[in-house]
């Protein structure tokens, strides 16, 4: 088998979990397209050391994760400042309310539609700068001081975004807390 | 808040984006990554960044340059010790005696900037940079709105 060949194989094992990761972080498809197809490029240039490596999947993500962070930030410093300010009460998670489904039809709107479908629609509205915290803890592991370091922002405003994304979240997916703390979806 | 309520919250919201499957890339993501690969494999070998070269001919490139940069280190060297050189130095310093005449324009103008800033009074300039910058200010904010609304997810 040629190295091209092998090579498309490799990229078809991996480019849903790197496209996930691109996407999740920017919420535009042609974006996490082109963020995408540069992390198979730049792995086709270290394809011998990758290659059967157990580390490849951890190599994907990590450059698809700052590839994606600094796509973000090319165009995020030009309007953060104004962004920042329209958010208004900072427990509205910093999107308006009307985003949400009604209340009267909220429950039907989500048992209509797939679970997955619902969480992931949720988080791509959550404003970029709750979002991109709240993906980089959960789905992708790091810590509040790396993702403080990666984003280039304190670390209470890291706890703070983190905790409004999923207080909008919890909202969005209608979860309540029970008592014998376990959480519940209504969806 | 409470420490109870943050951390079930955490656990929930984890469980939540844990369990999301990846996404489906587009089908024509895997084309377009190996189209482009093909297209970058007909780039000849120079078009290519240095570090893309081949290992030897980085090593040549290194080599000719650092030729290069000794023999223009020993031929300065050379040159100014030169009489030709000198004679050439200040003929070359006679071609930039023009700039001293833009240089007494330059004063000229300058000295005039400080006499209408003491006519006018430093009051009246503060407040022109000060509208100029609200004016800025305005342009970048009503630029963002603009752009909050054009962008914004519906």
């Amino acid at each position: 088998m040629t190295d091209a060949k092998q090579f498309e194989g490799f990229m078809r094992n991996y480019q849903n979990m790197v496209f996930s990761t691109a996407m999740r972080l920017l919420t535009n498809q042609s974006e996490a397209e082109d963020v995408t197809q540069e992390v198979f490029l730049r792995a086709y240039e270290r394809f011998g050391e990758l290659q059967g490596s157990p580390a490849v999947g951890g190599w994907l993500k990590t450059v698809a994760t700052n590839l994606s962070l600094n796509h973000l930030s090319r165009y995020r410093s030009r309007w953060t400042f104004f962004s920042e300010i329209f958010t208004g009460d900072p427990d509205a998670g910093g999107e308006p309310e009307m985003e949400f489904a009604d209340e009267s039809n909220a429950g039907e709107e989500l048992e209509a539609r797939d679970r997955h479908a619902a969480v992931e629609q949720a988080l791509q509205k959550l404003p970029t700068a709750q979002r991109v915290p709240l993906v980089l803890y959960h789905l992708e592991g790091l810590r509040y001081e790396e993702i403080a370091g990666k984003l280039g922002v304190s670390l209470g405003k890291v706890k703070t975004d983190i905790s409004r994304g999923r207080e909008a979240l919890r909202k969005k997916l209608r979860l309540t807390l029970e008592p014998e703390n376990s959480l519940t979806g209504n969806a | 808040m409470n420490p109870d309520y943050n951390k079930q919250l955490e656990a929930a919201i984890s469980r939540e984006l844990k369990a999301l499957p990846e996404l489906t890339a587009p089908a024509v993501l895997a084309n377009r990554v190996m189209a482009a690969l093909e297209q970058r494999a007909r780039v000849p070998w120079y078009r290519h960044s240095w570090q893309m070269w081949p290992v030897v001919l980085q090593a040549a490139a290194l080599v000719v340059l650092l030729v290069l940069f000794g023999g223009l280190c020993v031929a300065g060297w050379e040159l100014s010790q030169a009489e030709a050189t000198t004679l050439a130095l200040h003929r070359v310093g006679e071609w930039f005696s023009g700039l001293s005449m833009i240089e007494n324009t330059f004063k000229v103008l300058v000295s005039a900037a400080v006499l209408v800033v003491k006519k006018l009074g430093t009051g009246f300039i503060v407040t022109c940079l000060v509208a100029a910058g609200i004016g800025y200010a305005m342009c970048v904010g009503l630029g963002t709105v603009y752009f909050r609304l054009a962008f914004a997810k519906r």
